[in-house]
């Protein structure tokens, strides 16, 4: 949940070329059901886990990968890969 | 058949994390992303690292869309 300056910061020094998003309010988290409650010295706050999603043409989803091994975007990515073979196809 | 093969990536990615949470303590508190595979993915607008409004809806009819939620990107750990 960075801020769009601190993302762009970061878009900046890594060369990224996609669209970076804030979530400062945390409403896509919410409606996605990403967030995930840490209790914390007896308080609790709500972050986001990892999460890779694939969401097609129709916006109707084709993949979730979530926790650790959502660090690792290649199932993400193969899911892509098909998608798009697919309707290249067509 | 795109969520017959999509259906089969989550699933063999499930065995993958399940083994990483060797208790059921610590799998109960993972909360579960509601959305499923084949649902419509809820709409959503959010500020770019540009600062221009990006709208989930903007790519229907033209692109799918890979989201990666990413978080702590910036921290060293």
């Amino acid at each position: 949940m960075d801020s769009p300056a601190a993302n762009a910061a970061f878009a900046k020094e890594a060369k990224i070329k996609f669209p970076l998003l804030s979530d400062m309010n945390k409403k896509m988290l919410t409606a996605y059901g990403i967030l995930k409650g840490h209790d914390v010295q007896g308080d609790t706050y709500e972050w986001a886990q990892r999460a890779n999603i694939v969401i097609d043409k129709n916006g109707i989803v084709q993949h979730i990968e979530e926790g650790d091994s959502a660090v690792n975007p290649n199932n993400a990515l193969s899911v892509c890969t098909d998608l798009h073979k697919k309707q290249s196809a067509k | 058949m795109n969520r017959t093969l999509a259906a089969a990536l989550l699933l063999a990615a499930l065995p993958a994390s399940a083994l990483l949470t060797s208790t059921a303590q610590k799998t109960e508190q993972v909360a579960k992303v509601s959305l499923k595979v084949g649902d419509a993915a809820p709409d959503f607008t959010l500020l770019s690292d540009q600062w221009k409004t990006v709208k989930l809806s903007d790519y229907k009819g033209k692109k799918n869309v890979l989201l990666a939620v990413y978080v702590l990107a910036f921290t060293g750990g």
